[in-house]
């Protein structure tokens, strides 16, 4: 409803060093064409050799296809093999001798200013075995005064990028060395998202925040926690929704391009799927918005007046959308619920903050009673997040929820069976009525993965009732749900099937 | 071609009319509150089927790929037995849920002063609400009863806009048009109206303000009658958009007022698949998408 309206403020790109197996020309076509609005270019092979002699030509040609395609674009400087065929990323910038490092780097400020880049991106390098980290340092902090110096009198920006393992590791460490150098303009921060969930100690979010208005470059990938291995998104432990998000309320307005170096055998595909997880997560991030106000300003109404939670439990579903919460898992919303269901949950376990014990078990059945099915679903997942929230909820609480609970399990409709199967059932519901719940779900046709700890309630009467209801189906010559089965192989010792 | 009847009593009809009304374009609804056809002899026989209406029903309907709207309200028959009346307590807290689109039907049934009470108390809910009015015409003594009704509702300073007068026939139409309420037709196999009478109406009023329903219940009625008006209306010369504009975005205008309607898809069913107009309803009986 009012989600998806707002565009992000900044500009979605992808590196070309993602696109190897394409020549230039076709990678920012193919980009431009998947809707991205920027393009973060890998200096050396095999798009733009920084030191060909006809570089100007190429750069104007360059420049031209950018314009017409509408690409912003900002310098990458971390090809592999470019400048010693023999060793990765060598010489360093913290190496004892890193003169075509330097010269590099010129020649990349150079072209930035020919393709009126919005900034050259650069990182530290890894310490060499017998260099101390003091040594490093002093090194680094030489030659990025002299890279500095150079992009001023060109008019560009250099941004330093933390890379787990080198020198400069975290955005702290890149704020460290332009303090040591006097806090230069147009020395500013390159974040990529992926290194920030395996190095920076407070994660994505408390890594943007902390570059903050000095943010001038971000990179956009997955990766697992543990291990520097950028990964298409959904893949590894990054919150892109969040990290998102974040860049919005940073206000950001640069280049946020994906960072995909070792995809390149897929990189249409890629591409593609990029783009469509990057506005699933944009989507969702204003959702997680909408929702946080709405939770916020529904705390502060009820606080204030305790007979506004009528009109503001009812008003969930105009005000935040009646969508299926996780509609590629569950496109009906019937198993995890609806984004109305959702929020009407969460705003329950805010109540707990705000009503007496007494208070809130009756404000419970209050709702419940005097509520429509989605406002009762909304009741149903509020017990769940109370129960997943809290071993120990207040016996009038329990009360309640399980008078609600049972009702709600008495009738057909699957929205309203799905939703009391939830952590309140498996913290609460007495065996008997539980194994019937669970019996009731397949018996409507409701997947299992509605049910809360299955595996750790299910028993061998269970497996009973399963085997039972399993040889009624094929007496009538209908199908066993696969469900039957999951409930045969969960209870510890199963009977026959 | 896309139908909204905007007035259907479906918790007296059978799942073989949801999938016939879905084959034949019907995606949405209005089922306003009335009586059992047995009279109510107290109020938590109300609270039961209103919650009914706004859970089950629609619960129901969305299985079929059909959205369920409601309005509630005392009807005007049994405003009149004292054990019913406080009803109107409970009202309120219905008319701020989801998908109550209206307060309805009242209206008159035999005129008297505890219906005169109902009426104007609802229609001062409607008000206060932010909600349309249903407005239902007597049986007997439909003309002097219409005459009454538009006065009642020009005293309660809901606007006319916001009203839909009825089961008007060719006698009480013009007074309601004037007036400038919406005005409702309700096409029956024998009773109140027929498809040649809706289209020769059309003709001689214009299709604006214009609402056709089939009214459908518990007695002899149809659920399709809006779609054979719609086939009327294109078979007398009406175009399509003509029987979209009286059979959907009519009752989407009118209902909308209340903020509260949901024409969002079901999830499971194509929005787009509807039937062809021209291929004929008959031809299309199939229930289309999965069922949820």
């Amino acid at each position: 409803m009012t989600a998806g309206t707002s565009p992000m403020p900044f500009s979605l790109g992808y590196g070309t060093n993602g696109f190897t197996d394409h020549p230039l020309p076709i990678a920012l076509e193919l980009l431009a064409e998947q809707g991205y609005g920027a393009v973060a270019l890998t200096l050396g092979h095999p798009h733009l050799d920084p030191f060909a002699e006809d570089l100007d030509v190429q750069l104007s040609a360059l420049r031209q296809q950018l314009d017409e395609l509408r690409l912003r674009v900002v310098i990458e400087t971390g090809t592999r093999f470019l400048l010693d065929p023999r060793h990765k990323h060598r010489p360093a910038l913290v190496d004892e001798e890193a003169g075509i490092r330097l010269a590099f780097l010129r020649r990349a400020v150079d072209i930035a200013a020919g393709l009126e880049a919005e900034c050259v991106s650069f990182f530290s390098g890894i310490l060499p075995e017998d260099t101390s980290a003091e040594t490093g340092w002093q090194r680094l902090t030489t030659r990025v005064a002299d890279i500095v110096d150079y992009a001023r009198s060109r008019n560009v920006t250099v941004a330093v990028e933390p890379e787990p393992g080198m020198l400069v590791q975290t955005v702290s460490d890149v704020l460290r060395l332009r303090t040591a150098l006097g806090n230069p303009a147009n020395l500013r921060v390159t974040v990529d998202i992926g290194h920030c969930v395996v190095v920076e100690p407070a994660g994505v979010r408390g890594a943007l925040l902390e570059a903050g208005p000095l943010l001038a470059n971000v990179q956009l990938d997955d990766m697992p926690k543990h291990r520097h291995e950028h990964l298409p998104f959904g893949e590894g432990a990054v919150d892109l929704p969040l990290a998102l998000a974040t860049l919005a309320e940073l206000e950001y307005r640069g280049v946020a391009a994906v960072e995909l170096p070792r995809h390149s055998h897929d990189a249409p595909g890629l591409a593609a799927r990029s783009m469509a997880a990057l506005r699933a997560g944009w989507e969702e991030s204003l959702r997680t918005r909408d929702l946080e106000r709405w939770l916020q300003e529904s705390a502060t109404a009820v606080s204030a007046d305790r007979g506004s939670l009528t009109r503001v439990f009812a008003a969930a579903g105009r005000r935040l959308g009646r969508g299926p919460l996780r509609p590629e898992a569950d496109p009906s919303g019937i198993l995890f619920g609806t984004t109305s269901d959702h929020a009407r949950g969460q705003l329950i376990a805010r109540l707990r903050d705000i009503l007496p014990e007494e208070e809130l078990a009756e404000t419970l059945l209050a709702l419940y009673d005097g509520g429509d099915s989605a406002e009762r679903r909304g009741v149903l997942r509020g017990l769940g997040a109370l129960a997943a929230g809290s071993p120990k909820l207040p016996a009038a609480v329990v009360a309640a929820g399980l008078r609600m609970t049972t009702e709600a399990l008495r009738t057909n409709e699957s929205g309203l069976v799905a939703a009391a199967a939830g952590p309140f059932a498996a913290a609460h519901l007495d065996q008997h009525s539980w194994r019937h719940a669970v019996l009731k779900l397949v018996f409507l046709g409701i997947s299992l993965t509605a049910v809360t700890d299955l595996r750790e309630r299910a028993d061998d009467e269970l497996a009973r009732m399963a085997g039972d209801f399993a040889a009624e189906r094929r007496a009538a010559g209908r199908p066993v749900p696969d469900d039957v089965h999951l409930i045969l192989a969960s209870s510890r010792t199963p009977t026959s099937s | 071609m896309r139908i909204f009847d905007p007035h259907i009593h479906m918790t007296s009809r059978t799942t073989n009319d949801y999938e016939a009304l879905y084959a034949s374009g019907v995606r949405a609804l209005v089922e306003p509150a009335f009586w059992l056809g047995q009279p109510r002899t107290n109020v938590g026989s109300f609270i039961d089927y209103f919650d009914s209406l706004l859970g089950w029903e629609r619960f129901r309907a969305a299985q079929f790929g059909i959205r369920h709207h409601a309005t509630i309200a005392l009807n005007p028959k049994e405003a009149n037995d004292p054990r019913c009346v406080p009803v109107l307590e409970e009202i309120p807290r219905y008319l701020i849920k989801e998908g109550v689109v209206a307060v309805g039907e009242i209206g008159y049934d035999s005129m008297t002063p505890a219906e005169d009470e109902a009426f104007s108390r609802q229609l001062e809910l409607a008000r206060e609400y932010s909600l349309p009015a249903m407005v239902h015409t007597p049986h007997r003594e439909k003309l002097a009863g219409t005459r009454r009704t538009l006065d009642v509702v020009r005293e309660s300073g809901l606007a006319p806009g916001m009203v839909v007068v009825d089961h008007l026939n060719e006698t009480n139409v013009e007074m309601v048009k004037d007036a400038g309420a919406w005005m409702g037709f309700s096409i029956y196999p024998d009773t109140k109206m027929d498809e040649q009478r809706m289209v020769a109406i059309l003709r001689t009023y214009g299709t604006d303000r214009m609402l056709v329903n089939s009214a459908a219940d518990w007695g002899r009625s149809d659920p399709l009658k809006t779609v054979s008006t719609a086939q009327a209306m294109l078979d007398a010369g009406f175009t399509a958009d003509d029987v979209d504009k009286v059979l959907w975005r009519n009752p989407v205008e009118f209902f909308g007022q209340s903020g509260q309607l949901i024409l969002d898809p079901i999830p499971g069913f194509d929005a787009a698949e509807l039937p062809d107009a021209a291929a004929g309803f008959e031809g299309n009986s199939v229930l289309r998408g999965v069922r949820a």
